[in-house]
């Protein structure tokens, strides 16, 4: 199979074909934060600025805000309408560590029940990844098995060499997608070659690293000290950032509007940094904000993976990019208090 | 009354999880001034006669417009030409559910999580410790059992509240004083002038009691205070932790294991629970229970 190329001039013309079938989404900084939006027909400056969305891609997936259904009371008593379902979303330039992120969530949005409203976004969705060739110095993505230039968890693979990006397909959704596109061109064994230097460079360019091997149980030796965990969780503010804007960080809370005889019940982001989030009337498990904390990074790091095979994380670094108080998972995985006791 | 076979299949909503049925209130029990008993039925006739729950298990409750909060169906399914649910009034939705009236439609998602091993139960001693509200997950399992009295030995019940005024379900706590089958103990924190019962917190009663850990299994449900204190009791007794099981209660929004707030480590009680074993619990990454 050989890989085919798109000249970056042309990138227009590639976006266009594709809204006519599908909602585009591109990196955007319209409304001030970066994030994935949908492409105005025009614009590719993001090609110059765009390392990552502040915003990850799963919001495309599981919105901040979701509408779950419609609720109506007459006479005949409630009625319940679900909201038109009619995604068909391609978004064109994620980054390896966010497409692995949504891999990594579906897993929850598939056990035991499905959830439709993730699961038909994403069965629905087109993933055109875009290799990283300027990683952050708070990416630590190679530490979790991730190349910040390829990825095997998108449709359509892009690397940038230069005038052109080398275009790989990945799934049989984005051979199809590619037969039917125009415009493209056969890459050529220079434009594999340069392809290839690109992706170990980009690899080379990541530095921060974490130790996985074993975590799962240093996390359980660690878990009852809770003078560590107080230390660790000392300078938090529980603005909630590290897991709002979390790839992914999945969790959610489900409430009513109501208008009159009319509401909405929806979805929202929620986030085990607020009390609120495990509060019930008599009692709080997790008032104390070193028991958040903990929770936090052992969910993501042992109980995640207890479940599913797979570290809720991908070193995508936002959590340390964002931190309002420097909050570093990195130093915290780095300086768990292990005892040599699995302790229970 | 109808009385059947409980089928074993867990009942799996079709279509979307997160779309709640409608059910009609059909009677409400004023059970003390905070604890109201609902008795609902489906709106849909279909569903009215295909659903099917087990002991233990919980659904999701919603009134439309304020929210939804999760509460074990309380009746049995041996008894299910209507379904219950017990309401204690502590939050929002439950203030809400303690102002509707007969008639009133209310959403329901369910039957959520594990239920009650009946096939583990089956031939033994059975000693249900109940508390306060707590005694609605275990009436659902004592009304299945005394349906089925011959597959199970003896039965013993020990139930407190705090005063007379708490007692919950008086109902029941009546027909089983009758029942010569069942040993039944009732007792409250602190007595009155009319109050010829037992006085004395539940842990100290079901010592009194002294039921008999041979061939036997406790199913404890009430205030987290009062099962702190019945397990040490139930051990003292000769139960090994297997032979103890309870419900717990957790925060919970999806019910079905997705929206992240009930863990409990790595144990999840909507999709894990809410019956698990004191075994189970000991075994537990966290005792954040």
């Amino acid at each position: 199979m050989s890989n085919k190329k798109v000249s970056k001039k042309d990138i227009t013309k590639l976006l266009s074909q594709w809204s006519q079938q599908f909602t585009v989404l591109v990196p955007s900084k319209e409304s001030g934060v970066a994030e994935m939006a949908e492409w105005d027909g025009k614009d590719t400056s993001f090609l110059d600025w765009y390392r990552n969305t502040v915003v990850p891609p799963k919001a495309s997936f599981l919105p901040p805000m979701e509408e779950m259904f419609h609720f109506q009371k007459d006479k005949e008593g409630y009625r319940i309408e679900l909201p038109p379902n009619e995604h068909k979303q391609l978004i064109f330039s994620i980054r390896p560590c966010d497409a692995r992120a949504l891999a990594i969530i579906d897993a929850n949005f598939k056990d035991l029940y499905q959830d439709p409203y993730y699961l038909s976004k994403r069965k629905s969705a087109v993933l055109v990844g875009l290799g990283c060739t300027n990683p952050s110095q708070s990416c630590f993505c190679t530490s979790l098995g991730i190349s910040p230039a390829e990825s095997t968890d998108v449709d359509l693979m892009l690397t940038d060499i230069g005038d052109q990006f080398l275009v790989e397909e990945i799934t049989d959704k984005g051979k199809e997608l590619i037969a039917k596109t125009s415009g493209l061109k056969e890459a050529t064994k220079d434009d594999e070659t340069k392809a290839k230097e690109a992706k170990e460079a980009a690899s080379q360019r990541i530095t921060r690293k974490i130790n996985t091997e074993g975590i799962i149980d240093k996390l359980l030796a660690s878990f009852d000290d809770k003078d560590y965990w107080e230390k660790i969780a000392a300078k938090c503010i529980s603005c909630g950032v590290c897991t709002l804007l979390c790839p992914t960080c999945y969790c959610f809370d489900i409430n009513d509007e109501l208008v009159r005889q009319e509401g909405t019940r929806f979805r929202s982001l929620d986030s085990c940094s607020f009390p609120v989030y495990t509060k019930m009337p008599m009692e709080n498990p997790r008032q104390e904000k070193w028991r958040r904390v903990r929770q936090k990074v052992c969910h993501k790091f042992g109980f995640f993976p207890m479940s599913f095979n797979v570290i809720a994380c991908t070193g995508c670094g936002r959590c340390i990019r964002l931190c309002p108080v420097n909050w570093d998972i990195t130093q915290t995985l780095a300086s768990l208090p292990v005892k040599a006791e699995v302790g229970k | 009354m109808t009385t059947t076979d409980i089928s074993p299949s867990r009942f799996l909503a079709q279509g979307n999880v997160y779309l709640p049925h409608i059910v009609v209130i059909e009677k409400i029990i004023e059970e003390t001034p905070g604890v109201r008993t609902l008795h609902f039925n489906f709106k849909d006739e279909k569903l009215r006669k295909e659903f099917t729950f087990q002991s233990g298990q919980f659904a999701q409750y919603s009134v439309f417009g304020i929210g939804e909060a999760p509460f074990c169906i309380s009746s049995s399914p041996t008894r299910h030409d209507h379904l219950e649910f017990a309401v204690q009034r502590v939050g929002r939705v439950t203030n809400a559910l303690h102002r509707l009236g007969v008639g009133a439609e209310l959403g329901f998602r369910g039957p959520y999580g594990n239920s009650f091993p009946l096939d583990f139960l089956q031939g033994k001693n059975l000693v249900f410790v109940g508390g306060g509200i707590g005694l609605a997950p275990l009436r659902s399992l004592i009304w299945n059992v005394i349906d089925n009295r011959d597959r199970y030995e003896k039965i013993d019940i020990v139930y407190g509240a705090r005063t007379p005024a708490d007692l919950c379900f008086k109902y029941d706590l009546e027909a089983w004083g009758k029942d010569k089958t069942v040993k039944f103990v009732t007792t409250v924190d602190r007595g009155e002038a009319s109050w010829t019962g037992k006085v004395g917190v539940v842990p100290k009663i079901l010592e009194e009691a002294a039921p008999s850990a041979k061939n036997a299994v406790a199913i404890v449900c009430g205030p987290p205070i009062m099962i702190r204190f019945t397990f040490p009791v139930l051990e003292k007794l000769g139960f090994t932790p297997e032979q103890m099981l309870t419900t717990l209660e957790k925060r919970m929004k999806c019910g079905i294991g997705k929206c992240g707030r009930c863990n409990i480590g790595n144990i999840y009680v909507c999709r894990d629970g809410p019956v698990f074993s004191y075994a189970q619990i000991k075994s537990f990454v966290s005792s954040e229970y």
